[in-house]
């Protein structure tokens, strides 16, 4: 298309979130510099939620205004609108479930909140990129302010340890992601996903050496979904970095990640189809054994759900797997039903939790169910969901996903699938185990009553869980509306 | 004509007395129990005399039916709650009511100083109601519930003391050794089915009949001898007798109306109704003669050395039984109905008589600590010799008819199985005698009367009493019965259903040959109990073997507990329970958890937690994912 | 909105009422529930009244109406004469359940009965459900209220019995899941009427190799739940720890989901691979049948007795469904409402010891009869019922079970009907060693006889024996007329009328 210089309007319009966030974000920083004492500082949840709600008004506005913006590198329609929106409402939540924490931990500080909206800045451009550059800015941006954050108490020294491995690993996987797109350039001359499609459609024989490429930006996406054989590092850091912390990156970081794995392998490298499946399928199901079998052995909670959440990885997978515009909604159902079930959960994990790994052992979960009944059926449906019990959002997720799976005749991948979740149904019974049919042990005797940011954060969550495990042909329809293919 | 009221009489007494007897007086009990059979009985008269069973003519030629309502309805099948009477049933219901009653009254008497009065009651009149639907019932299944429901009443009964272990095991065995033969009755009623499409007698004997003898198929025979098998279990023959000693551990009026006059005899009864199907299966038949023969000849054998009396009586039972179904099996089924009903009597009596001794030695059994009674008990004295010539039989006393019928029809089938019969009529004089002698005549042996087994103890007082007349009252009446009983003349009543062979005129040597069996026995019994008591412990002393085996019954209980019992006990426990459940299955379902549980052990240990093995799992991943993506598509 | 919607729902409602009942007052939370399930039971007497199979396909109440609109899942209920009796053993077990719990659960009572009332909810739901997505939501929604019901509030070892009676649920029922996704990617719907129609009509053909793949993805999961031997170690170990109220409800309803399933679904709509199978199970089913009893023979412990009799008695009901005879069929069907009345009734009673003796151990007895005489006769009764005797429920569904299954194979019917002997033994054993003998000092003190709610718990199940089994008129016609068209569905036509002889054959070869 005509590359003009002068962008329109419109296309403004079109990265009106984007652009909220950022100033709120750097409002955020000059704010610190100017506060002193901490009730002033209490006013940036409210300031970044009103700045999240704001940017959430606007993608929804900017949906109704689909198209491309800034000469083709950015596409907002229904696919990026859906996840923009999704990684918006995911920022809310986490930074409704963090103030209390942060508050307790005496470390409520300014630029919590600004990276966590310049990491959902990121993210923004992740989903709306259609350029393998912007793909990448947008990449960095998230990842580096989610580096920061999973090291953000500084004084605790597994915070730094996870931050360090995070950032290390981090970067070497994007490493790879960079050379594939590099690679991929040579190939085409081009970034645009488009173009790269076309390219690969139209020349025959086969571009050489495309399929190195497609691997290569796999592994460099594979990370950042933490999908085995790339997950590695995903225990260590969710386990160390803050409680709203790890929620928060089981659930944005990834959603955009997956966006732009769904976008890159479904449009670019549709063509190569063929050769990417099989790599996926294996990735899928690997994902699924890993984090479900090392999960039944783990005794802290934090990364018994880093564990699940590489199994969810590999659930979703499969939908990729499937390659078709089904495959895709399974997808996005998924994500947006995982990212409710998730954030919850970690928000009553981060409501319990205490600095200093203190309370993170699910046997300090003992006798929950008496002391704080209510925290105790939000995590239950949280757990149920994330079993796949009907009834719940999760459930949904995985019988879209399989119901994806088995139309692109993906049996044995299903059943594996399927039977993986039972494995999957043992690890969380225990945690309803130690809740309700242990005695409460001395970890409930610190325990006071939830703030209103964090029930909110909770009972949103499992209200989302319900509504998507209930009534989930709303979200459904959109998703189907909005997949790629 | 409702004949549904005969059996629901009972019931209703069974009602009132189980479910408010605790709060009733003793009185109120007794009239209620004894009243409700009396009416039932009444009942019975009267149906019969509207059916003009009394008058003249030839009554009840065709089988009078009452259908009430569908009970079972499926398919083809079509079950439904229907009660017929004809000839056979007329015999059956006179004997079981008429029996019925006065064993009701006599225990009233014997029952006075018992705890759980009302129970007793209570069950005898449950027991009234099964045995009267097992006659009245027009089809299978329900002759089936009655069969079953006798069983129970029994099983209650045997265990009615059932503190005491030996009554309640006694109680399970009876129930399960019959549950077996019902097995083999429950296949021959599927087969009747299958093979009939429905289970009304007139339909499948209608049937049965239409179809020539000649084409009688395998599954015919096979019915037979299931039906069969039931018999076995239900009457107590060979190889299933072996509950019926052990039920003696009930009460005695029990022993007499369930384990003597009624119950035992249903097997009898129901092949005897099913003798169109036996008689199409002529293997079945001689089956049937053999088994009958064999138990009646071994039941002989072991009632010589018994030494408690009602055991004696009990293995007489048996082997009167099996002299019933002798008959049968050599087609006179007319003759073993007939000993069926006076077996009823003098056997009944035989039992009552020994529950009046009991009764009168304050619950001791045992032969050898009785003597002497003749002075104490004469009614009981002159009652139960009526009945031991009875059984002896001894012309014109009642046993002598039928069972000189059977040996005669026994005759016409096969020769030696009439001297078998006969021999064991001679035993059968002689252990009968042996037990009335060593009862009533020689030295008193019961000084030191030791304690009761029953729970006598509130009238363990001195000398032997005769009993109550509610008690002796009944004696007299059966034995009037068993006297004249013989001239009631049931096979010519049952002519119509089963033709008599043609009469040679005056009588046969065969029945002189047996009357005179039976005096030997007496005479022999009175030789070794009255004139020289040395000789039978000579006897047990120069045979010891075959003595030890006659006393413990040829240890056939001992040969089934290990051969059957133990095996499937133990094995179900040891291999089945501990072995393949636990071990195996669960072993499996647990190790499969196990495993995931090692495999995350494993897949847990990758994760060391030093960045550098990190870096490397990654490369090796995306070499792996590189490489793969080579092989699907090629680098080329 | 139906009758049905009603007995649907209210137990949901009533779930909700009993959550709001503050925790201080656990004596409120007991009434309530104890009303809620009254009046639910009440209604649901209605639908017996009301019922009428005279409909084409012999569902009434019927009420279909969309609940997701892609993929298009319908909320789509309704009752015919397989399902009818059911809901109402549903709704009937649950008040007494909760009678049986009355004093025996003493903390955390507010839940305990608003779990109670949800599992009564989940259970009717899955007997009504005409929607195969709709089916199995609920076939998981009963899995966790009883869950919770073992765990919290069983004995010892009620946490290994619930996670494994949970996983052992689960792995079977993500397979039916599977099946039913890849029916619904074939036929377009969830909807059991129309796959059902659609699959007579041949207008959605499966290869036969898929049937049989998807018959036996739904098999297991029945199997599972049934429980057929040998899958059915989690039966034991879940009633043993489970409370009262949690056997009852298991043994009673929830076992049949297994074997309803089996006939709502394996039967109609996959009746090639079932009449391909059928041998194996029912060989499986004689094993199950023999060997639950044979283990039940040697059962030290009450409820594990009971549990492995169940399986001898699930074992009949599966014999007579894969018999494929008219009678077998009937009898399995009569034989799951047999069963839900007996054994419900002798774990009640189990409880009723147990609340008296803090025992389950066999050895603990002894004698029970001298200072608890209407127990012992009430248990007797149960025990006679359970084991077939006539004029008693569980005989007439035995018997039509073992007829049916003599056409399809008479050597199995035999082996069967020695199960029947050996019911007898382990029954009258148990009985004899507990409540026969000479009672001890320390039990005849704490062997009060039964009280009034006691009895008002027990009265019900024992006239339903003698009523179902003296008069089979009540339940059988609507049962038997949709068990014709099952049959019929299932490719399988039965002489209606009596045959005269040579129809043996036709019935031999209509196999």
């Amino acid at each position: 298309m005509p590359a003009n210089l002068f962008p329109t309007g419109v296309e403004y319009f079109r990265i009106l979130p984007e652009m909220i966030l950022t100033i709120a974000g750097v409002l955020v920083m000059f704010m610190e510099a100017v506060f002193t004492n901490d009730d002033q500082r209490k006013i940036y949840g409210p300031f970044s939620i009103v700045a999240l709600l704001a940017a959430l008004v606007a993608s929804l506005s900017a949906a109704g205004e689909p198209g491309a913006a800034f000469s083709n590198m950015l596409i907002i329609d229904g696919f990026a609108s859906f996840f923009r929106a999704l990684v918006i409402a995911i920022g809310v939540i986490a930074i409704l479930s963090s103030t209390e924490y942060l508050h307790r931990e005496k470390s409520a500080g300014g630029e919590y909140y600004a990276l966590i909206l310049f990491s959902i800045v990121g993210q923004c451009v992740m989903v709306t990129a259609n350029e393998l550059i912007m793909i990448f800015i947008g990449l960095e941006i998230s990842s580096i302010a989610s580096y920061v954050l999973a090291g953000y108490l500084r004084d605790d020294p597994r915070n730094n340890e996870s931050a360090l491995k995070y950032f290390l690993l981090g970067s070497f996987a994007t490493a790879f992601l960079l050379y594939g797109v590099a690679w991929i350039y040579g190939l085409t001359g081009s970034t645009n996903l488009d173009h790269i499609r076309s390219a690969l459609q139209t020349s025959t024989p086969p571009l050489a050496l495309a399929g190195a490429a497609a691997a290569l930006m796999f592994v460099g996406f594979g990370f950042k979904i933490s999908a085995a054989p790339f997950q590695v590092w995903a225990p260590d850091v969710y386990q160390g970095a803050p409680a709203p912390v790890s929620g928060f990156l089981s659930v944005g970081p990834k959603a955009a990640a997956f966006a732009i794995l769904i976008r890159v392998f479904m449009t670019a490298f549709g063509p190569i189809a063929a050769r990417w499946e099989p790599i996926v399928w294996s990735c899928a199901l690997a994902s699924m054994v890993v984090g479900n079998f090392a999960a039944i052995q783990q005794s802290n909670i934090k990364r018994m759900l880093a564990y699940s959440s590489i199994a969810h990885a590999g659930y979703i997978l499969v939908a990729l797997t499937a390659d078709s515009n089904t495959g895709s909604a399974a997808a996005m159902f998924y994500l947006a039903a995982y990212a409710f079930t998730n954030l919850g959960a970690f928000a009553v994990v981060t409501y319990f939790s205490r600095k200093g790994e203190k309370y993170v052992s699910i046997d300090d979960f003992a006798g929950l169910s008496q002391r704080q009944p209510a925290m105790a059926a939000m995590l239950t449906i949280f757990l149920l969901s994330l079993i796949g019990v009907p009834l719940t959002a999760g459930f949904f997720g995985k019988f879209y996903i399989f119901k994806a799976a088995l139309d692109g005749n993906l049996f044995w991948l299903t059943v594996l699938g399927l039977l993986n979740s039972a494995v999957a149904a043992y690890y969380y019974l225990r945690l309803l185990v130690v809740m309700y049919f242990k005695d409460p042990g001395d970890s409930m005797d610190t325990l006071d009553a939830p703030g209103i940011g964090l029930k909110i954060a909770v009972y949103a969550s499992a209200l989302g869980t319900l509504v998507l495990g209930i009534f989930p042909g709303w979200v459904l329809d959109i998703a189907t509306r909005a997949a790629l293919k | 004509m409702q004949l549904w009221l005969i059996p629901l009489l009972p019931l209703a007494g069974f009602a009132v007395n189980g479910l408010l007897g605790r709060r009733m007086s003793k009185t109120a009990i007794n009239a209620v129990a004894a009243g409700s059979v009396l009416l039932s009985f009444l009942w019975v008269l009267k149906t019969l005399s509207t059916l003009g069973v009394f008058g003249g003519g030839n009554p009840l030629e065709q089988a009078y039916t009452e259908h009430y309502y569908t009970w079972i309805q499926s398919g083809m099948l079509n079950i439904g709650v229907d009660f017929a009477i004809d000839r056979l049933t007329a015999v059956m219901l006179m004997i079981v009511t008429g029996v019925g009653f006065l064993i009701h009254v006599y225990a009233i008497g014997y029952m006075a100083h018992e705890g759980g009065y009302y129970r007793f009651f209570a069950y005898l009149n449950l027991f009234m109601f099964f045995m009267l639907v097992l006659v009245l019932g027009a089809n299978f299944l329900l002759l089936f519930v009655g069969w079953e429901g006798v069983g129970l009443c029994s099983y209650l009964l045997i265990g009615f003391y059932f503190t005491e272990k030996f009554a309640t095991d006694a109680g399970n065995k009876a129930f399960i050794v019959n549950r077996i033969g019902d097995f083999g009755f429950s296949l021959a009623v599927f087969l009747i089915a299958m093979h009939f499409g429905s289970l009304d007698f007139a339909t499948v004997f209608g049937k049965v009949q239409g179809m020539p003898v000649e084409s009688s198929a395998g599954w015919m025979t096979a019915i037979a001898l299931l039906l069969f098998i039931g018999a076995t279990g239900k009457s107590a023959q060979i190889p299933l007798y072996v509950w019926l000693p052990d039920a003696m551990a009930g009460p005695t009026p029990v022993s007499a109306l369930i384990h003597a006059a009624t119950m035992v005899t249903a097997g009898v009864y129901m092949v005897t109704r099913s003798s169109a199907i036996f008689l199409h299966a002529h293997g079945a038949l001689e089956v049937v003669a053999i088994i009958g023969l064999a138990t009646a000849f071994f039941a002989a054998t072991m009632g010589l050395a018994q030494t408690d009396i009602k055991k004696v009586y009990a293995y007489s039972t048996v082997s009167q039984l099996g002299y019933m179904f002798l008959g049968l099996g050599t087609g006179a089924f007319s003759a073993g109905i007939f000993h069926v009903m006076t077996h009823a009597f003098f056997k009944a009596l035989l039992f009552l008589g020994a529950g009046s001794v009991i009764h009168a030695m304050s619950g001791e059994q045992d032969l050898r600590k009785m003597g002497g009674l003749r002075k104490y008990t004469p009614i009981t004295f002159w009652t139960l010799l009526c009945a031991s010539v009875a059984i002896a039989g001894v012309p014109p006393f009642s046993g002598y008819h039928s069972k000189d019928a059977i040996l005669a029809s026994a005759y016409d089938y096969a020769p030696w199985m009439y001297w078998v019969g006969v021999f064991t009529a001679g035993m059968t004089a002689f252990y009968v005698f042996r037990a009335f002698f060593l009862a009533f005549f020689g030295e008193p042996r019961w000084q030191a009367a030791a304690p009761d087994a029953h729970g006598h103890d509130d009238h363990g007082h001195g000398a032997p009493h005769e009993s109550p007349p509610s008690m002796w009252i009944p004696l007299a009446v059966l034995a009037v019965l068993s006297l004249v009983g013989g001239y009631i003349n049931i096979p010519k009543w049952l002519e119509p259903m089963f033709k008599l062979p043609e009469e040679a005129p005056g009588i046969p040597w065969t029945a002189l040959v047996s009357v005179a069996a039976g005096l030997i026995g007496i005479a022999l019994a009175a030789w070794f109990y009255l004139i020289s008591p040395a000789i039978p412990e000579g006897l047990a002393r120069s045979f010891s073997t075959p003595y030890r085996w006659i006393y413990n019954k040829y240890f056939v209980d001992e040969f089934y507990d290990s051969l059957v019992v133990e095996p499937m006990v133990d094995g179900s426990r040891s291999l089945l329970w501990r072995v393949v459940d636990v071990g195996g299955i669960d072993g499996i379902v647990n190790g499969a958890g196990k495993t995931v549980r090692n495999v995350g052990g494993i897949l847990k240990r990758m994760q060391s937690g030093s960045i550098r093995s990190y870096a490397a799992w990654v490369v090796l991943g995306s070499i792996m994912v590189i490489v793969a993506i080579g092989i699907a598509g090629g680098l080329r | 909105m139906t009758l049905l919607d009603a007995v649907l729902f209210l137990p949901l409602i009533g779930f909700l009422l009993l959550l709001l009942i503050p925790k201080s007052n656990p004596s409120l939370s007991r009434m309530a529930a104890l009303v809620i399930s009254l009046l639910i039971f009440v209604i649901s007497l209605g639908l017996a009244v009301a019922f009428n199979g005279s409909a084409p396909d012999g569902f009434t109440f019927v009420h279909d109406s969309e609940w997701i609109s892609s993929p298009p899942i319908r909320y789509h209920v309704g009752i015919d004469g397989l399902s009818l009796w059911l809901v109402i053993l549903t709704t009937l077990l649950t008040p007494i359940s909760i009678l049986a719990s009355w004093k025996h659960i003493d903390h955390r009572v507010k839940e305990f009965f608003a779990f109670l009332i949800l599992l009564e909810f989940g259970l009717i739901g899955v007997f009504v459900s005409l929607d195969l997505f709709l089916f199995y939501v609920f076939w998981e929604v009963g899995l966790v209220p009883m869950y919770f019901l073992i765990g919290i509030w069983g004995h010892e070892r009620r946490i290994y019995a619930a996670v494994k009676f949970f996983l052992y649920t689960f792995t079977g029922s993500v397979l039916m899941l599977a099946a039913i996704i890849f029916l619904y990617n074939r036929a377009g719907t969830f909807d059991y009427s129309q796959i059902q129609s659609m699959l007579q009509s041949g207008r959605l053909a499966l290869s036969s190799q898929a049937e049989m793949l998807l018959f036996l993805a739904f098999f297991i999961a029945f199997a599972i739940k049934v429980p057929l031997f040998p899958l059915h170690t989690w039966l034991p170990d879940a009633h043993v720890e489970a409370p009262t109220a949690g056997s009852i409800m298991l043994a009673s309803v929830m076992l049949k989901m297994g074997t309803y399933g089996l006939v709502r679904f394996c039967l109609p709509l996959f009746p090639n691979a079932a009449h391909k199978s059928a041998h194996w199970i029912i060989g499986l089913a004689v094993i199950g049948i023999l060997y639950g009893a044979l283990v039940a023979l040697v059962q030290p412990n009450m409820k594990k007795l009971v549990a492995y009799s169940s399986v001898s008695h699930l074992g009949f009901v599966v014999l007579g469904v894969f018999s494929f005879t008219k009678q077998g069929l009937d009898g399995a069907v009569y034989q799951m409402l047999n069963h839900g009345i007996s054994t419900g009734a002798l774990f009640l009673l189990v409880g009723y010891l147990y609340e008296r003796r803090h025992s389950l151990e066999i050895s603990a007895y002894g004698g029970v009869a001298t200072p608890a005489p209407n127990l012992a006769i009430v248990f007797l009764i149960a025990t006679l019922a359970s084991i077939g005797l006539p004029m008693l429920n569980n005989f007439v569904g035995e018997y039509l079970v073992l007829q049916g299954a003599s056409y399809a194979s008479f050597p199995a019917t035999v082996f069967a009907a020695v199960g029947v002997i050996l019911s007898a033994c382990y029954m009258l054993w148990l009985y004899q060693r507990t409540f026969y003998g000479k009672a001890s000092e320390s039990l005849s003190h704490h062997m009060p006889d039964l009280d009034g709610r006691e009895w008002a718990a027990i009265l019900p199940l024992l006239l339903l024996m003698l009523w179902m089994g003296s008069y089979t008129q009540t339940f059988m016609p609507a049962i038997s007329a949709q068990n014709a068209r099952i049959l019929d569905l299932s490719k399988e036509h039965v002489a209606q009328t009596a045959p005269v002889l040579p129809s043996v054959r036709e019935v031999a070869n209509a196999r």
